[in-house]
């Protein structure tokens, strides 16, 4: 039976999809696309960016009870390892339109050594540099690059601060889709390379993500590029709430008490949230505790630190943005209320570290626990110092640092 | 008491998204689509803030900024003025408010932000 709130922009009905048999093509659950702000309806089965009535990001909603009928916690985790075994609870709807270089199930490496200099009982890193060059990029552009595949689209845009772009110009290149990129003249080299090796097109631009972003806009909106900037496109957050299921499954259905994650765009805290949700309507998670959201910044580019301590809903532009962490050097992400709602919610908070305590915890994760991790993850273990010293931390506390990427993009600034 | 609004920006989309944004909330818009008749507007009606694009087809928005700063209205000298742009060049925001704005919104607009920061400026009506 159609659901009655299930209409498009125009107001027509359009049919959720369903799931037909574990050997359809077909898997996905979407049911259709909700506006985080105004909570108009879309039909998942056109192309969307954000809300034209109100612009805010567009939510990918799915029907879980049909999920739940056909597919369980189990039977995800005996599935063949990577991102896509989630498929019921992704948007790509047809399993040939998955594009793929093996992202997703990076590992939860224990840090024993810092745990004990630290005084903690539980540390964990989720160790995001596994993927699929380099970063956790390769989840949001392989859901986003997948889905706009299904949709029909030839040519995609991004304007990026380094792994973004070159995330999408490997999933571009192995969906056959034309891909352009702006980043700004100081993104670290290997970015730069690896997406011209992939055959994108890349403009060098003198500023920063903003800067770059409303001159991928505009060539959008010239040439009909479609745009695949954080936030302006539903689909790359579904790939990055991935990494909370995992997590999750790793924790044997119980999530860990806090969550320390570097915060650019903030894709990854939002869609980390909305998993947690997802997994809870679901009936997977073993109780109802979340744990708590830590947004860390860097201190030369800190605009949800700002709002937050302000207990703002929305974040104040910020000037003279730097940082040695390109990835941070976000001077207002496009969903920054859904970022500080989520950090709100779960009873978090939002700390800044300075560029000098990056690279301090970047050289102690190398030399204590061999992780050789980007400035943006580093920058979460100079943050959980920061707590400890605050007390906002307990030492018993079951407490995940994210490491978005690979140290090895960022030679230029750790030499 | 209804608020005047007025909104400087030559991008007819633009402005009908913003006019149906606040008059829902009981704002009055007033509209200019260039910078010099924003700068005259802004002399000659009870304006309450100013929303600015910065890209203009005459002046630009930084220096409308500067003349409503400078205006012999004693008024605008202090005026709210929101920057509201879509420029891709870099240190726009930094030039927008040394020009004079109190506050710079990149496009595209969040029409629930846009109502959190004119309501700070100029309470609901």
């Amino acid at each position: 039976m159609m659901n009655s709130k299930n209409r498009d922009s125009d107001g027509a009905e359009f049919v959720p999809n369903a799931v037909t048999s574990s050997k359809s093509m077909t898997l996905s659950c979407l049911s259709h696309l909700k506006c985080s702000g105004c909570g108009k309806e879309y039909s998942y089965q056109e192309l969307h960016t954000f809300c034209p009535l109100c612009q805010s990001p567009l939510l990918s909603i799915y029907d879980l009870k049909s999920a739940q009928q056909h597919v369980d916690r189990d039977e995800i985790s005996r599935r063949p390892k990577g991102m896509w075994r989630w498929s019921e609870l992704l948007p790509v709807l047809d399993v040939k339109n998955q594009v793929s270089l093996g992202e997703g199930d990076t590992p939860l490496l224990p840090l024993p050594r810092l745990k004990k200099g630290l005084g903690l009982s539980n540390l964990y890193v989720k160790d995001e540099s596994a993927n699929p060059t380099g970063s956790f990029k390769a989840r949001g552009l392989a859901a986003a690059v997948s889905k706009a595949k299904e949709l029909g689209v030839e040519k995609v845009i991004i304007p990026t601060a380094g792994n973004a772009g070159g995330a999408m110009a490997a999933y571009a290149a192995r969906a056959g889709l034309r891909a352009h990129i702006f980043m700004p003249k100081d993104t670290p080299f290997a970015n730069i390379e690896e997406s011209r090796m992939a055959g994108a097109e890349v403009v060098l631009v003198d500023g920063l993500i903003s800067d770059a972003a409303g001159m991928a806009g505009e060539k959008a909106r010239a040439e009909g590029w479609f745009d695949v900037s954080t936030f302006k496109e539903p689909y790359r957050m579904e790939g990055k709430k991935v990494m909370g299921y995992e997590l999750a499954e790793a924790f044997d259905w119980q999530l860990p008490d806090v969550i320390i994650y570097p915060t650019g765009g903030g894709t990854g805290l939002v869609g980390m949230w909305k998993a947690f949700a997802e997994l809870e309507e679901l009936g997977w998670l073993e109780n109802s505790k979340r744990p708590r959201m830590v947004s860390v910044q860097a201190d030369g580019c800190a605009p949800v630190v700002k709002a937050f301590q302000a207990k703002a809903s929305f974040c104040d532009f910020w000037t003279n943005a730097h940082t040695i962490a390109s990835g941070l050097r976000v001077p207002k992400s496009f969903a920054d209320h859904l970022i500080l709602q989520d950090i709100y919610e779960s009873e978090g908070t939002a700390i800044a570290v300075s560029d000098k305590s990056i690279l301090e915890s970047q050289k102690q994760l190398a030399i204590m626990e061999g992780i050789f991790a980007a400035p943006e993850g580093a920058a979460t273990l100079a943050a959980l110092k920061g707590l400890l010293q605050q007390g906002w931390v307990h030492p018993e506390e079951r407490i995940v640092l994210f490491n978005t990427g690979s140290g090895l993009k960022y030679l230029n600034y750790t030499n | 008491m209804t608020h005047n609004i007025l909104y400087i920006e030559d991008n007819p989309d633009n402005m009908m998204l913003v006019q149906r944004a606040l008059e829902a909330r009981g704002y009055h818009l007033l509209k200019a689509m260039k910078g010099m008749d924003g700068v005259a507007t802004a002399e000659n009606e009870q304006v309450d803030l100013i929303l600015l694009d910065i890209n203009l087809p005459d002046i630009d928005g930084y220096e409308v900024a500067r003349r409503l700063r400078a205006s012999n209205k004693r008024e605008l000298n202090s005026i709210p003025i929101i920057a509201i742009t879509a420029n891709a060049l870099k240190g726009d925001a930094e030039k927008a408010l040394e020009a004079g704005c109190d506050v710079y919104m990149s496009k595209p607009i969040n029409i629930r932000e846009l109502w959190a920061r004119v309501e700070a400026f100029v309470p609901m009506p």
